[in-house]
């Protein structure tokens, strides 16, 4: 998708900022989300906050909703300190959010929707409220027909009826939590158009997004968010290097340094050759394009880029999750079709997901039940289980990876996120695979179980080829052999993490520009 | 069959379908808020006592009709407070309401059994009485009959053409929608499940008001879970209620005119009718959702409020 680049009209400068944070910091247990995040939001300008996921993105809005409050620092709305006790409080204050999950009544039309809570007496007038609505809509270049049932609408159509609301309710702050995520391009470009419509109009635009090349198109300003940290803000006019921005954005200070032992590369486990995929949207742009690498044991191979540039077919691909549409995938030998047919649940493919407290644990479940998700082999009779043999085994784990607190009975939820990443790590290392596949396997963590996970798979190396796929550069760096760059599930680049000038080059290359 | 007869039989079928068209129309309000009230036949039943001894006591009629609503809404509000309070089951509410329902009319009520009352009387319109055909069928009934003929355009106005009705049915469809509008779902839900009582409960003392004119318990009879079932036919529409309450009511009529004249057809297999009728429509209406689903006409899973029987958990 090409739009055209969009030119900032410099404001003037003694504006009053419409909201102000100052100093705001939020913290979940050991994870500091955000750590002293000062913005100004000003009217008639579009604020980009880009990060990658779990950079704190998602936190810093929650409390301008005021869905939680700051632990320290504060918020100013106009001027005046505030402090959101509900979401109906900042609704009040004039700031409105646009969720990805859109809170719509599909069995009613678009005037309805928009005027749901809002219409004035006890009566209706429909045809008032479509007029009313149609004016609105018009007003703020949103083509809509407002008498459409919204469950006949897309998905482009409904966020138009959520903008709507905002705008019927006055909201001069519209914060967009990755809106262009459920969008078509063409539906982009005009959401593109509709916001700059609104900053025209006096209205104060956040754009929250990981996507580079659409916050550069459409921001005036931009604010790059790593590790609940604001890493830099700029004005979008003086971006001359997207590469650094997306450098800025994944980081690379090194947070802590792992011992590192070199390793003999042994066998091929994983090769991927001319692996593509077009998914659903059959005129969009393929998947993945052409993918091919080879990871041996003994290596860790890190896959970097910014999210959603293929990194999840290809791990739905290599975990079995989606067959390869076209090229060949062999899994320790074996081709795909036959490897996830017939291989041996131990000693062969192990997979940590991104979402360990949604795909790789149950939340209601002990954590010896957890580990039995994925390892029931040695501890059946028959049809029976061995629970008490299971039990040593989860206990042996707990230990092994000093998992706290260290008793086996807890159920997954109670577990912190850093605690039940090293479970699942100690769980799938049990099995002895030879390919593992790690995903975003330190994100959210505090730094001692980063460097607990670090380590263990520093370790795991030995005996098996593990794929990392991370969206932070410091981790790749420290762990990875060789790193794989993707950009629009294509192969940007494939080098030794040892090869300097290469690894200088990997911002330009996740930006997409070789 | 003479014509008179079949006159005679017509005006019968609107005097039986009433009650079902009140109980239909509540449990109507109640489902498009999204609470599911299996407890419509307990409701009939206990407000059709309560309807007798309002007049019995008072020798009002209108004051009878009012005992019997109020009691709808207590037995309701009951049901409201059990699912969006304590977050209970409402098929399981429900349907014990329907046992506790019954049991307290037999309970109370059986004392009374035998005794008179004088409820509404049946009176010509004037003019209308004296249209040919309609006439006789619709202008010489009582005055619940009559109000029944408003009912279902005052229900589509309340629910389409009322703010109120508008976040009623938000509350029905999507909850959080509502909450996220500032609107306050689980009390627009209550609201919807005590209005819905209330008209089953006008439906329920029909029946001891009009209907007969001689106390005795049972007069439910099973109209509460015909009600049920013609929310479905309807496909929760107001308009499309009237069409099936008068449907049962025919089926009802002649049924007992059959019973009368002396058919050789066991009397039970006559009683069945209406609720053979029940699973046929329910079968009907079923098959039709989804011919028209497979045609992509409703566009959407069935007509039923899309968080139909779904408690609401927590505010957000």
């Amino acid at each position: 998708m090409d739009i055209a680049p969009h030119t900032p009209d410099v404001g003037p400068v003694d504006v009053l900022p419409l909201v102000r944070l100052a100093g705001v910091t939020k913290r979940f247990g050991q994870v500091l989300a955000n750590d002293d995040i000062s913005l100004s939001i000003m009217p008639g300008r579009i604020k980009a906050l880009l990060g990658e996921n779990g950079a704190g993105k998602s936190t810093l809005m929650a409390m301008l909703a005021g869905r939680f409050e700051p632990d320290a620092g504060h918020i100013e709305v106009a001027g005046k300190p505030v402090a959101f006790a509900s979401s109906r409080q900042a609704i009040a204050a004039g700031i409105g959010m646009v969720y990805q999950h859109f809170m719509l009544v599909e069995d009613m039309s678009v005037a309805e929707n928009v005027l749901l809570g809002q219409a004035g007496g006890f009566f209706l007038d429909p045809a008032q409220m479509r007029a009313t609505v149609g004016e609105l809509a018009a007003r703020f270049g949103l083509g809509i027909d407002p008498a459409a049932r919204v469950g006949d609408l897309s998905m482009g159509e409904r966020q138009r009826v959520e903008i709507l609301k905002l705008l019927h309710r006055k909201s001069r702050v519209l914060i967009f939590d990755e809106p262009t995520a459920v969008l078509t391009p063409g539906e982009t470009a005009a959401l593109f158009d509709a916001l700059r419509s609104m900053s025209a109009q006096g209205k104060a635009i956040v754009f929250i997004s990981h996507k580079l090349e659409e916050v550069l198109s459409v921001a005036d300003e931009i604010a790059v968010l790593r590790r609940g940290r604001i890493e830099g803000e700029f004005l979008a006019a003086d971006v001359t290097s997207p590469a650094d921005l997306a450098r800025r954005m994944v980081g690379r200070d090194v947070l802590l340094d792992v011992h590192r032992d070199p390793v003999p590369p042994g066998p091929l486990v994983l090769a991927v050759r001319d692996l593509s995929l077009q998914g659903a949207n059959l005129s969009g742009p393929a998947l993945l394009d052409h993918v091919s690498f080879d990871l041996r044991q003994g290596e860790v191979l890190a896959v970097v880029g910014v999210a959603g540039n293929g990194q999840q077919q290809l791990v739905e691909t290599v975990c079995g999750l989606s067959r390869p549409e076209s090229g060949q995938v062999e899994l320790l030998g074996h081709g795909w079709d036959e490897f996830h047919k017939y291989h041996d649940w131990d000693g062969a493919l192990a997979w940590v997901p991104e979402d360990r407290a949604g795909l790789a644990t149950c939340r209601s479940l002990d954590l010896t039940d957890n580990m039995l998700l994925t390892t029931r082999e040695g501890f059946s009779r028959g049809m029976w289980l061995d629970r008490a043999r299971a039990r040593t085994a989860a206990r042996e784990i707990v230990r092994e990876h000093n998992v706290q607190p260290g008793r086996i009975g807890l159920q997954a939820w109670q577990l912190s996120g850093g605690n039940l990443q090293k479970f699942v790590l100690g769980r799938e290392l049990r099995r002895r695979p030879r390919l593992l596949v790690a995903e975003q396997p330190t994100q959210g963590l505090d730094i001692s179980a980063t460097e607990a996970v670090w380590q263990r798979l520093l370790e795991a190396r030995k005996s098996m080829g593990v794929l990392l796929v991370t969206g932070d550069l410091a981790e790749a760096l420290q762990l990875a052999d060789r790193i794989l760059v993707l950009y629009r599930g294509r192969v940007m680049g494939l080098f030794p993490a040892s090869d300097s000038g290469q690894v200088e080059r990997i911002g330009a290359l996740m930006a997409g520009l070789s | 069959m003479s014509p008179e007869l079949i006159l005679a039989l017509l005006a019968a079928t609107v005097q039986a379908g009433t009650p079902i068209l009140y109980a239909t129309l509540g449990e109507i309000i109640s489902e498009r808020a999204g609470v599911l009230n299996l407890g419509v036949e307990g409701i009939m039943a206990l407000s059709s006592f309560a309807g007798f001894l309002g007049c019995h006591l008072t020798g009002s009629a209108w004051l009878g009709l009012a005992a019997g609503g109020l009691a709808g809404a207590l037995l309701a509000g009951l049901h409201g407070v059990v699912c969006q309070v304590f977050l209970g089951n409402q098929v399981v509410s429900g349907l014990a309401l329907t046992i506790f329902g019954v049991g307290l009319c037999n309970f109370l009520g059986t004392p009374y059994i035998g005794q008179a009352t004088d409820g509404f009387h049946q009176f010509a319109v004037p003019l209308l009485a004296d249209l040919p055909i309609l006439g006789r069928i619709f202008f010489r009934q009582d005055a619940l009959v009559y109000l029944s003929f408003l009912m279902p355009a005052l229900v589509w106005f309340l629910l389409w053409r009322t703010s109120f009705g508008l976040g009623l049915r938000a509350a029905g469809e999507m909850p959080a929608a509502a909450s996220a509008a500032g609107l306050n779902p689980q009390r627009l839900r209550f609201l919807g499940v005590l209005l819905g009582g209330l008209l089953c409960g006008l439906g329920g003392a029909y029946l001891s008001l009009a209907h007969t004119n001689l106390w005795t318990t049972g007069l439910s009879g099973g109209r509460g879970w015909v009600a049920v079932a013609l929310v479905i036919f309807a496909f929760w529409r107001p308009g499309r209620a009237v069409a099936g309450a008068y449907l049962f009511g025919g089926v009802m009529a002649f049924q007992l005119r059959l019973q009368a004249s002396g058919t050789n057809v066991p009397s039970s297999l006559l009683l069945m009718l209406p609720y053979v009728l029940t699973v046929l429509v329910l079968v009907l209406s079923a098959a039709r959702a989804q011919s028209a689903r497979r045609r992509g006409i409703l566009g959407r899973k069935s007509a039923a409020p899309a968080a139909l029987g779904v408690n609401i958990e927590s505010v957000g």
